[in-house]
């Protein structure tokens, strides 16, 4: 049973001190129940506070972080099996595989061309995580020599893969300190391969093609050489396989607290696909159905742009509604007497009547006014989207600069706000839009002269 | 150390719907699943889900060049396009009644009857007859829908909360399957389901709509309300129990990074993979929230959707 | 049931069934068993055998079978000295006339001799399955409310005009059946140049009571295509017509054996039958919604004159049935839509206005008894406001009489609010406040397209059949302009006000077994569900305990249920296992139990939408309180949008609950942690807003001066700024049991 914030403020030192990040000792222990900070991020906690607590408070899955600090990718410690019950914290890394006996210029460009990748969404500019590199040649002079490449192309966290425990030290001795992953000790050498993270203080991935059982007692043994930051591959590879047994580590680690289980999923969705898409979609699913590290066989703007706005959206906070910018959006190319409407900045209300607008053909200047991420109807009740607000937007954003005429069309639901809009903006004339944003095609056909 | 796989307990199943079966139709069940999607350790799915081709009823509007180019000819007709759509593999046609709304074409009851009847004779597949979107034309072209396709167990939508009697009834009255589709919300959609047994009509005749929010465009809602929703069922609660069906390509073709043909960010890539890619994402994620029945736009999508879904039932 | 009604009705079964037989015995003797038997256009056989035995008639010798079972029905008639309650009796007579008189029409069919002729105009006769089916979906989806089947004739032409008119007005489907001495309705709508048929929903059955039998031909069938049942389920056929098809049958003219035999099969369908002239009434309800038969002599209905009287019969039968009446569009000079419901009327527009600084207005809206309300009735006592100087107030009384069967005086304050929101629809006009701080301004444009005070009433009128038909069945609208009258009704009115005030303070949790959730917020906070008990209100204000009752009366299926308290778990928190249950149930079994009073120990889960959050403040023993329109810093180190973030969507928090603002004045405010007296910081607006409130309940509480004791964001904004203070002012807080147990 998890500790409530009052329990867990109860072992605290109650002496607000605030060199946890946190204004007050309650404050912090209601973050600490939502297993959103650790408990040791208090400093003065004591001994049997601190072992009272971490028993309780313990991430049921851990969390692995690659790379050095300035370009770290940390996964796992997930709370939750659905998204709705809580949120899903740390999106799964996207990692390209690279081959090491790819020719040397090919290599960079691969890795150029993925590491300079970026592409803007609602304000936000995704990227992908890391380098998978491949000891596909089985000679350790050849990875350690891809690794410089790859290194000298990109500071994003690294994957070695490589069965073979002297071609891992090899590429080791140039990856580290960057905390790479180590891929990955399997039943034969697991051994080697445990030395050689503890020895780097690098995590390890844990191999097995068998049943959970195997897995399961691979990662026993690495645990007993004092490895804590483990990644799991259970070989799970198809679009079945992968869904069952993922779901199955998932639930092991969250509903039965089983340790041996409860860290990141690494997957290889190319190694199931015929084709890009296929490989393209089964990353889809993945990132939907709990992997912690991806990765990729092939990288392309048009592959890669969906699956990351994919995993934007699976490990958006459902609790907190999401925002787009606020600013004046041009749908199509709006003249001087295109109509201008105003409309919330909560993502799926600006969808509705952007697409709409769009939909029926007209262009138009959409004015997204800031109501913190709430509907139309939610920001009125909650004031956030009053006479006031929607005044400043206007003034605020220019939109007089770019109309000749001086019509405003705010949303159906919020009518009432049209006699103080009027105070507020006295030389703008209030049309009252239509209630639901698929009618709004209509109502400018009958009310808007271009 | 053995490891002991968890299996939920689940009271609940989701309901079977059948589509087609009757009047030479080919028949299409969905549903009856006692866990979440594609769990075959812990339970039992009879029936995969199934995929949906979209047809429409006149010429599209703006739809993305990849999708007229995939198509090409049959657009202008939709008997050819229903038939086209059966060779791709499609499980069932989903018929748009466009022209009926109001600002594109309002066309009547008649010039429903016409394609309906013109549709089932193309195909001996099971067939969805959606309306315009505008409640007051679609009661009139469904209820024509319906009686042209009496018997032959299709689908008719969208049934609303604002004309869920209509539908309903014409559903009863008919023998067909009604779409109920409610806006991303969970409370919503069960008070859909409950108002239209409340007609008479059971919850075996029912399809749940939740609304599809594409890729990048409420995706993410969609996806928790669906999986809500199907859990709710499974723990037991008939009124949540409906098979679910997405308008996957409906949605993702709708938007600019399946549409936009120039003047994007060169990050956004190829249009024409970006695009299909849009689809196949979309139709993926719901899938694994647990959607029955996709509809889908471009033959690529079909094929790709089709064989992950074999793969997942496997 | 009355004995008179009995007797007659099983005589007239009996005769009917009689003449059935010798009719289908006659028939096979002259025509040969195997002659076909259908009514035209109809896949439903005989459909009212068919419907409620699934047995098929397809030639004379099919009707055999359903004559025994007529025959089978009939009970003896009563003798003169047995005294029964006949109702079952009644009943079987009435199927059995039901049968026979469809045996006699299937008959009649087979030999030519249907539809009837009637001076050169071809009646209708039986409905065709493509009409059925088109009216059998408006009815199913309310677009039609039902059908009245009139038997006999009129008074005169007139009358028979006006009823029919006024059926046709309020969306019925009319069927014309029978007659009286010889002379039909069907006659004497046809003299009047009444057009008839499917076009002006108007269905000529025949000149007899026998075709009478097509209206239940017809309700069977539809029931069996809509119902979502088979033929020979006469159950769920019964109950479907006596719950989903507002019908019901109106004899005008003496009543004889047939017709109450035939009456009594109507009863099955649970279509009450009203006359126009006296017979016994059966009131107590059962098998029909609401009464039975009901008799209403046409003579002594109020009215000024014949047609006045036929207006008001067609009203009352409207009401037995239970019809809920829609007006499809407002009738009012000016526009009217939720787009000018923001609309302001300025001075420099304003024709006329009511209340405001200086001025007198107030709305009063009370339950009556139907039979005191007239429905659609407005009057204006006074001057209108046609001679009112340019920009001149004028006094107004709104009173709103109201009468349903489901009607509840509880829920009067809950409608009267409405007023404000529907007035405001109005193109031009501008409605603020409510009671007696009413004000109300007309634009000069409005006025001068027509619209004039009587206006409102029009409004009123359709706006509440509209919105609350549930609950409201009747409604009339007096509007008061002379001052004397204005002045001598808010006195009342006010009397009124104060004793729902007092209602409303002791309306108690104690005093209900019954709360109700509210799951609109589920929708982005999915584990969270309100529960409104009278001395909480929802979390968000909007929403109190009546609120949500006659919004769960208004829609059964909505967002509003009532959750049975069930027993007490613990009443000093606040506990009940059906409020647990409930709560665990609706919550996806995320939130296993939730206390009313208590912020320490399972306190309400929190949406997003609170007007407040409250914050234990464990270094002062006590609890802090914010509000939504603060901003600033708070003694807990958050804001209230960071403490939003902390409780927010769904999580059941100890140490920190949102709530509605006027729960801080309600005695089971944290009652579990010693109520008010814990409140040591309070947000100043807040301080301002409620000064009077709060002030009232420290002194109920034993604590007159606690506000002064109380800091604000004035004061201080960090705990320790405020332990000192507190220490300073004696709060009583830090003397009470420890709040951290």
């Amino acid at each position: 049973m998890a500790l409530t914030g009052i329990e867990i403020y109860k072992f605290l030192p109650k002496t607000n001190c605030k060199k946890c990040g946190f204004p007050t000792c309650l404050a912090f222990a209601m973050k600490v129940a939502q297993k959103t900070v650790n408990i040791t991020t208090c400093p003065d906690l004591s001994a049997e506070s601190r072992a009272a607590l971490e028993a309780a408070g313990r991430p049921p899955i851990q969390l692995v972080t690659l790379g050095s600090d300035s370009k770290k990718l940390e996964v796992g410690n997930e709370t939750v099996m659905f998204r709705h019950e809580k949120t899903f914290f740390h999106p799964p890394g996207l990692v390209l595989r690279v081959k090491d006996n790819a020719p040397a210029d090919s290599l960079q460009q691969q890795v150029q061309a993925a590491a300079e990748y970026k592409v803007e969404r609602v304000g936000r500019f995704l990227t992908m995580d890391g380098f998978a590199v491949e000891n596909t040649s089985k000679d350790a002079a050849t990875f350690a020599k891809a690794v410089e490449a790859v290194k000298s192309k990109s500071d994003l966290p690294l994957v070695l893969i490589s069965q073979d425990p002297a071609a891992m030290e090899a590429a080791l001795a140039k990856a580290t300190p960057g905390r790479p992953l180590i891929y990955a000790a399997n039943k034969d050498n697991w051994e080697k391969m445990a030395d050689l993270a503890v020895k780097n203080k690098c995590p390890l991935a844990v191999s097995s093609n068998g049943a959970l059982d195997d897995l399961t007692a691979l990662v026993d043994q690495v645990s007993k050489k004092g490895i804590e930051e483990i990644v799991l591959d259970p070989g799970a590879r198809d679009f079945g396989p992968s869904l069952s047994t993922l779901t199955q580590i998932r639930r092991l680690a969250l509903k039965k607290n089983f340790r041996p289980l409860g860290y990141p999923v690494i997957t290889f969705p190319g190694e199931a696909a015929a084709s890009l898409d296929t490989e393209a979609m089964l990353a889809a699913q993945q990132v939907a159905k709990y992997a912690g590290i991806i990765v990729l066989d092939h990288f392309s703007p048009a592959l890669v742009y969906p699956l990351l706005t994919m995993r934007l959206n699976i490990y958006t906070d459902p609790q907190k509604p999401i925002q787009v910018t606020p600013q004046i959006v041009q749908i199509g190319t709006p003249k001087a007497t295109s109509p201008v409407c105003i409309t919330t900045n909560f993502s799926l209300t600006y969808f509705a009547i952007a697409g709409e607008l769009e939909a029926a053909g007209w262009a138009a200047w959409l004015v997204v006014c800031d109501t913190e991420g709430l509907s139309v109807l939610t920001a009125w009740a909650a004031g956030k989207f009053d006479a006031e607000k929607i005044a400043k937007s206007v003034k605020n954003f220019k939109i007089a600069d770019n109309v000749s005429h001086r019509n405003v069309v705010i949303p159906g639901h919020v009518a009432v706000l049209r006699g103080e809009l009027e105070e507020e903006l006295p030389d703008w004339k209030i049309l009252v839009g239509p209630r639901e944003a698929v009618d709004v095609g209509g109502f400018l056909k009958q009310n808007w002269k271009n | 150390m053995p490891v002991e796989i968890p299996v939920e307990k689940w009271n609940g199943q989701v309901h079977q719907v059948k589509l087609g079966g009757a009047g030479g139709r080919k028949e299409l069940v969905v549903g009856g699943e006692n866990t979440l999607p594609f769990l075959k350790f812990e339970g039992n799915i009879p029936h995969r889900p199934a995929v949906a081709i979209e047809v429409v009823d006149q010429p599209p509007q703006g739809w993305a060049e990849p999708l007229v180019k995939a198509w090409g000819n049959v657009l202008q007709d939709p008997a050819a396009w229903a038939k086209k759509a059966a060779e791709y593999g499609a499980d069932l046609i989903s018929l748009r009644l466009r022209s009926a709304h109001p600002e594109e074409g309002n066309t009547g009851a008649d010039h429903a009857r016409k394609v309906v009847a013109a549709v089932l004779a193309a195909v001996d597949l099971p067939v969805i007859v959606l309306g315009p979107e505008v409640a007051q034309k679609d009661n009139e072209v469904l209820v024509a829908a319906s009686e042209v396709g009496r018997g032959q167990r299709l689908g008719l939508g969208d049934c609303l909360d604002k004309n869920y009697r209509t539908i309903g009834a014409t559903c009863l009255a008919d023998g067909h399957v009604a779409i109920a589709k409610t806006p991303i919300d969970m409370n919503l959609a069960k008070q859909l389901n409950i108002l239209l047994s409340d007609l008479g009509l059971p919850l075996d005749a029912i399809l749940m709509d939740p609304t599809t929010g594409a890729l990048g465009y409420g995706l993410e809602y969609t996806y928790s309300v669906m999986e809500r929703l199907r859990i709710t069922a499974l723990m037991g609660d008939k009124m949540t129990s409906p098979p679910m069906i997405c308008t996957a390509g409906e949605e993702s073709w709708r938007q600019k990074e399946s549409k936009a043909t120039a003047g994007v960010p060169q990050s956004w890539g190829e249009q024409e993979q970006r695009a299909i890619l849009w689809e196949k994402i979309t139709a993926i994620g719901l899938l694994n929230a647990g959607a029955n029945v996709i509809v889908l736009r471009h033959p690529r999508t079909v094929e790709d959707v089709k064989a992950a879904i074999n793969k997942l039932s496997a | 049931m009355s004995r008179f009604i009995a007797t007659a009705a099983i005589r007239g079964a009996r005769a009917i069934v009689d003449e059935a037989d010798k009719l289908l015995t006659d028939a096979v003797q002259k025509l040969g068993p195997d002659t076909p038997v259908a009514f035209p256009n109809t896949t439903y056989f005989l459909p009212v055998i068919y419907g409620l035995t699934a047995h098929k008639v397809q030639k004379l010798s099919d009707l055999n079978w359903p004559l025994q079972h007529a025959k089978d029905l009939l009970p003896p008639v009563p003798r003169g000295n047995l005294w029964l309650p006949y109702l079952g009796e009644t009943l079987d007579a009435g199927m059995a006339t039901l049968y026979a008189e469809e045996i006699i029409e299937g008959v009649r069919w087979a030999k030519g001799e249907q539809p009837e002729v009637r001076n050169g105009y071809k009646l209708n006769g039986p409905i065709d399955d493509v009409q059925m089916r088109a009216w059998g979906i408006q009815m199913v989806d309310g677009r039609m409310p039902g059908f009245a089947a009139i038997i006999g004739a009129a008074k005169s032409n007139e009358v028979a005009v006006k009823i029919v008119r006024e059926l046709q007005s309020k969306g019925q489907l009319v069927f014309l059946i029978g007659n009286n001495k010889g002379r039909s309705i069907i006659d004497q709508l046809l003299e009047s140049g009444v057009e008839l048929g499917y076009d002006t929903f108007t269905v000529t059955f025949g000149t007899d009571t026998v075709s009478a039998i097509y209206a239940l031909g017809y309700a069977t069938r539809a029931g069996i295509s809509f119902g979502g049942f088979k033929a020979g389920d006469a159950r769920a056929n019964l109950l479907y017509n006596k719950f989903r098809c507002f019908a019901f049958a109106l004899a005008l003219g003496p009543v004889d054996d047939l017709k109450y035999a035939t009456a009594a099969g109507a009863i099955n369908y649970g279509f009450p039958v009203i006359a126009d002239t006296a017979i016994p009434n059966i009131l107590p309800t059962g098998v029909t919604k609401y009464e039975h038969v009901v008799s209403l002599p046409f003579d002594d209905i109020a009215g000024k004159d014949d047609l006045e009287k036929a207006e008001r019969l067609v009203q009352r039968c409207i009401e037995i049935r239970g019809i809920k009446i829609k007006v499809a569009q407002i009738k009012i000079p000016v526009a009217y839509g939720p787009a000018f419901e923001g609309e302001v009327v300025r001075k420099e527009n304003l024709r006329v206005e009511f209340g405001g600084k200086g001025g007198m207005a107030f709305e009063w809206l009370q339950t009556k008894n139907l039979d005191e309300v007239e429905d659609g009735k407005i009057t204006v006592v006074g001057p209108e406001l046609d001679d009112a100087p340019m920009g001149s107030k004028m006094p107004l009384a709104i009173m709103v009489d109201v009468a349903g069967r489901k009607m509840n005086k509880d829920f009067e304050p809950v409608l009267e609010r409405q007023i404000h929101h529907f007035t405001n629809g109005a193109e031009g006009i501008q409605h603020m406040g409510q009671r007696d701080i009413t004000w109300i301004r007309f634009s000069k444009s409005a006025v001068s397209k027509g619209f004039h005070i009587k206006n409102i009433g029009d409004i009123l009128h359709a706006a509440f059949h509209n919105q609350f038909g549930a609950i409201v069945d009747k409604i009339q609208i007096t509007l008061y302009t002379d001052p004397a009258k204005v002045k001598d009704l808010l006195e009342q009115a006010r009397v009124v006000y104060q004793e729902r005030n007092v209602r409303t303070a002791n309306l108690t949790d104690e005093a209900v077994d019954t709360y109700y959730s509210c799951s609109l917020c589920q929708s982005f906070a999915p584990t969270h569900i309100c529960v409104i008990n009278p001395e909480r209100v929802g979390l968000c204000g909007a929403y109190n305990w009546l609120d949500c009752r006659a919004s769960y009366e208004i829609n059964p299926r909505g967002p509003n249920q009532p959750v049975p308290k069930g027993a007490v778990v613990d009443a000093s928190k606040g506990e009940w296992e059906g409020s647990n249950k409930f709560v665990y149930e609706h919550t996806n079994m995320a939130v296993q139990r939730m206390t009313l009073y208590s912020l320490m120990d399972a306190p309400m889960t929190t949406c997003g939408c609170c007007e407040c959050v409250m914050v234990l403040l464990p270094e002062t023993n006590g609890v802090m309180i914010v509000s939504r329109d603060d901003y600033g810093q708070t003694p807990s180190g958050m804001t209230f949008t960071s403490l939003m973030g902390t409780v927010g969507g769904g999580l059941q928090t100890p140490g920190m609950m949102g709530h509605g603002k006027f729960y801080i004045l309600s005695k089971k405010f944290i009652s579990k942690e010693g109520g008010i007296k814990r409140v040591v910081w309070l947000s100043k607006n807040l301080k301002e807003e409620m000064a009077e409130e709060l002030k009232e309940v420290c002194e109920r509480e034993g604590v007159p001066d606690l506000m002064d004791k109380i800091a604000d964001g004035t004061i201080c904004t960090t705990v320790e700024q405020l332990v000192p203070w507190l220490q300073e002012k004696g709060h009583p807080a830090l003397a009470m049991d420890a709040i951290l147990q």
